[in-house]
């Protein structure tokens, strides 16, 4: 009698974080499930409980190495919030800057480093020719333009905060110093060829589309709710604004949302085989509550990015689906390169503004509030930090929602929509199951962060049969 | 050019150990200054170091090694073995000597400089142990005391 059985894709490559993969066969070896499991744990909700709430944006930033600065921007939001004051305008702007900077860095990271290489070779490629060394023997130029590009990005957080990974001049109440002249015009002058290089690897994109239909047709293409922030006129923004959902057809569910009230609309489930969590929308429950976040989420949402190019090019994405929300989450790389070229053009609008040179930078305050929400928009979405505190500061309690933890439910959804449409369980080939790993690429995860990585990453695949026993283990590395 | 480059993460105990030995070294420059090495401690090697590097003719690089067997231990290692098609948002200094060679043509010798421990829990500046700093000090001194290994 033919037995179920189940692959086990154990890590996930070319991510950010430890996650295996599990598909589960039926008795005729067709894919009957797939889900993703976050096999690390770190508990930096607990961790925090007992520390003046002073701390909290460094303690937080160390959540992760890539986006500390998107943990530390939510992070002081969050004690603004208990300090209950707004920081001036030009401790708002540089906020803005430096949390833009982060977010080019990591997307361009995400294009050019971890998924170009299945958009060169495709994703039947071997794969010890689909990735990044056989890239800078056959692409060099572009492999070159990636290291540029993130470095500019990286170069922005590293003039305003001081270093690159885990600067500590986002404070309470804004930024920790003002900036000069000569800093403005240091980020000026490298804007014009970051701008060159974005809109040169979006047009790589969109000319090589054509190639990948069946993988845009199921990589995570399904209806879905999409949540992020928008600024009060309805367009992209990635520092304050409020929350709206929509769903599918485009059809406005909530907006106007202050992010504080986040958990009137958010709910978190707990799943055993998992630690990251699985929030949904409330009024639907879980899971039919399901949304995603990130760039594909942004701009789904948006009525318009606010500045020039970046709005050209998201007219053509609004066409992709005849200005209905685009559903297809390969289309997260598409956002993600409109998101570079509009974190660009702002940082340059932002930097023009007279008052973001002001001097007068941070509001000062003590605690005026036992409960602070910071909510801002990181590379992978919306992120909120939540705190409790005593009377004399001391954290009592903390939730954190990453921006990852959001987009658990559609990439578990996803998971199992490629694997049904790729992997044959009677001739199971590296490129069905590089692809089920490409559509949680898609999501950029960084699993670090919303687990709140230890160990060495050993790359495996193990097949099950219907009892749950392991009946094979193939390596992935 | 002479780069050294001390990584590791300095809240987690002796991985702290490249960018201890950059701060040695940096008290040693300021009073020795020269213009023909410059230093380099960062928290993770990212792909943008490259172009920090792009002058240089040799570089060091200095980095905690986890061993449970071998505590202390000091090596050098000079053999690159590029096989890995993993990547992440952080990178092995394999990977930076590579896109060096293969993407900027740059010519130059490297080498690693490795403490092995095990101990990556946090430790205060004062807790810091005998054998720790001994190594710290000893490859510090090596390094300024050989102007160059090629």
């Amino acid at each position: 009698m033919a037995k179920k059985e189940k692959i086990v894709i154990s890590p996930v490559t070319r991510i950010e974080g430890h996650a295996k993969i599990t598909i589960d066969l039926d008795e005729n070896k067709n894919v009957e499930d797939a889900r993703i499991h976050v096999t690390q744990y770190r508990g930096f909700e607990k961790i925090c409980e007992g520390r003046p709430y002073t701390e909290m944006p460094a303690l937080t930033a160390r959540t992760c190495g890539i986006c500390p600065v998107s943990h530390a921007i939510s992070s002081t939001k969050a004690c603004d919030n208990l300090l209950a004051v707004r920081p001036p305008k030009a401790g708002r702007n540089l906020r803005r800057i430096i949390n833009l900077g982060q977010i080019i860095q990591s997307h361009a990271l995400n294009f050019y480093h971890l998924s170009a290489p299945d958009f060169i070779y495709g994703f039947d490629a071997q794969p010890e020719d689909r990735n990044i060394f056989k890239m800078m023997q056959t692409h060099p130029q572009m492999a070159k333009e990636g290291i540029r590009l993130r470095a500019f990005g990286q170069k922005v957080i590293e003039t305003l905060g001081g270093k690159r990974i885990h600067p500590t001049w986002i404070v309470p109440g804004g930024v920790s110093h003002e900036i000069t002249e000569e800093t403005k015009q240091t980020i000026l002058a490298q804007i014009p060829e970051a701008l060159e290089i974005a809109q040169k690897a979006l047009k790589y994109y969109t000319d090589n589309l054509h190639k990948f239909q069946k993988e845009i047709n199921s990589f995570a293409n399904f209806p879905s709710l999409f949540m992020s922030l928008v600024n009060k006129k309805g367009n992209l923004e990635h520092y304050d604004g409020f929350l709206k959902f929509i769903d599918s057809e485009g059809k406005v569910l909530e907006e106007g949302i202050d992010p504080r009230f986040y958990k009137e609309y958010i709910g978190e489930a707990v799943e055993e085989d998992s630690y990251l969590k699985s929030p949904y929308y409330k009024p639907l429950g879980y899971p039919q509550g399901m949304y995603r976040v990130g760039p594909l989420a942004r701009l789904n949402i948006a009525n318009a990015c606010g500045t020039p190019l970046a709005d050209i090019e998201f007219e053509k994405f609004k066409n992709l689906n005849n200005g209905k929300p685009v559903l297809n989450s390969f289309y997260y790389h598409y956002a993600r390169l409109i998101e570079i070229i509009y974190g660009i053009e702002r940082i340059e609008q932002l930097l023009n503004e007279p008052e973001t040179l002001d001097s007068q930078v941070r509001a000062h305050a003590t605690i005026n509030r036992n409960r602070g929400v910071g909510c801002s928009e990181a590379p992978r979405g919306t992120l909120f930090h939540d705190y409790e505190v005593s009377n004399t500061g001391i954290i009592t309690g903390v939730n954190l929602i990453i921006a990852t933890g959001n987009n658990n439910l559609a990439m578990n959804a996803g998971v199992k929509q490629v694997a049904q449409a790729f992997v044959d369980g009677n001739d199971i080939k590296d490129g069905a199951l590089n692809r089920v790993e490409a559509v949680i690429r898609c999501f950029d995860p960084c699993l670090s962060c919303s687990t709140h990585a230890l160990g060495t990453v050993s790359s495996k695949i193990e097949i099950r049969d219907s009892k749950k026993n392991i009946i094979q283990v193939l390596n992935r590395n | 050019m002479r780069v050294i480059i001390g990584f590791g993460n300095t809240l987690r105990g002796e991985d702290a150990f490249g960018v201890d030995v950059i701060n040695q070294l940096q008290k040693y420059f300021k009073e020795k200054a020269s213009e023909n090495t410059k230093l380099i401690s960062v928290f993770q090697l990212t792909p943008e170091l490259c172009l920090e590097l792009l002058e240089a003719k040799e570089i060091i690089f200095i980095d905690a090694l986890y061993s449970l067997d071998l505590k202390y231990t000091l090596a050098c290692d000079i053999k690159q073995d590029i096989k890995g098609t993993n990547l992440s948002h952080h990178i092995s200094p394999k990977i930076i000597i590579s896109m060096l060679k293969d993407l900027y043509n740059c010519s130059f010798t490297y080498e690693i400089f490795s403490m092995t421990t095990c101990n990556f829990e946090e430790f205060k500046e004062n807790d810091k142990n005998k054998e720790y700093k001994n190594c710290v000090k000893k490859v510090s001194s090596f390094i300024k005391d050989n102007p160059s290994f090629s």
